[in-house]
């Protein structure tokens, strides 16, 4: 993997939690659909790893709620939003992100070299 | 794709995942396998490099939702036998240093239990032993050779330590890698 796609998934993998809240807070998803969500933002999901599992955790910690139902023409799928705890995750983990994206915009702002990815 | 999804269902098998668990996940997978197929989404973008590794994948998936216990981690899996090659160690340094002090002659270090405040008076035997004072009576009633403690506890160690290597060997569990 060249080294920018590996420092991509690096950063992805410490936010991606909080990227399926997010997604799945603006309604209810199910696991391709948030894939979807994601890809349409530009955050495609290479590298290692994969939704599945995080979504695993997330309903172990009680963070999101799941319930089936039938999607458009298609077989019943498991939808997946965020519980009240999982509300709470995020609000918080968005001002750590925040504050931590800040900290290294500030650290990096200074660098003047930049080269096309 | 459907190969992808047998081979976790075996994964799931093999790992005791309960049916119901391990159709709901199969199902739910080969769904969004499907639809992103349909929509010329590769299976790599859709589950990166666990795309190749559908064995990691199920037992990684089936390890976040608690239901089978989540693989120890590799440092702490190298901890262990650290902590327990320096225990064994340990143990076998102290039965060894008891022997040699066993065989080398009488014991001569010995732990003397006292207590402040209280006057134990002996009256010294009689002929024919040596006179003897009070404090070296107390010390013969009221100690034990520490070589014998030293023997006893280096024994009972090192069968708590091969306890638990046999018990390690059989309970690590196989590498998942997420």
């Amino acid at each position: 993997m060249a080294l920018g796609a590996q420092r991509r998934t690096e950063l992805l993998r410490g936010v991606l939690d909080l990227c399926l809240l997010a997604v799945m807070d603006e309604g209810p998803a199910y696991g391709y659909e948030m894939t979807r969500r994601l890809r349409d933002r530009g955050l495609a999901i290479v590298g290692e790893g994969s939704i599945y599992p995080l979504l695993g955790r997330l309903e172990r910690d009680g963070l999101v709620e799941t319930y089936r139902a039938a999607s458009d023409g298609g077989p019943p799928r498991k939808y997946y939003r965020p519980s009240s705890a999982g509300r709470l995750a995020l609000g918080l983990g968005v001002s750590e992100w925040r504050a931590a994206r800040d900290a290294v915009d500030a650290v990096l702002a200074p660098v003047k070299v930049e080269v096309a990815s | 794709m459907s190969d992808f999804v047998d081979q976790c269902r075996q994964e799931w098998r093999r790992l005791g995942v309960a049916d119901p668990l391990a159709d709901e996940m199969a199902a739910d997978l080969a769904s969004d396998l499907g639809e992103a197929e349909a929509e010329g989404v590769s299976a790599e973008e859709l589950l990166g490099s666990s795309a190749f590794d559908p064995r990691s994948f199920a037992a990684s998936w089936a390890a976040e939702r608690g239901i089978i216990p989540t693989p120890q981690s590799r440092g702490s899996g190298r901890r262990r036998p650290l902590v327990l090659v320096a225990f064994t160690a340990l143990a076998a340094l102290t039965l060894i240093v008891a022997a040699l002090l066993l065989l080398t002659g009488q014991p001569k270090v010995s732990l003397v239990a006292t207590r402040a405040g209280h006057a134990h008076v002996f009256r010294p035997p009689v002929a024919p032993f040596p006179p003897v004072t009070s404090r070296q009576v107390l010390q013969a009633n009221t100690s034990a050779p520490i070589e014998w403690i030293l023997l006893f506890l280096a024994i009972v160690a090192l069968g708590f330590a091969v306890w638990l290597w046999s018990n390690w060997g059989r309970s690590r569990p196989p590498s998942v890698s997420t």
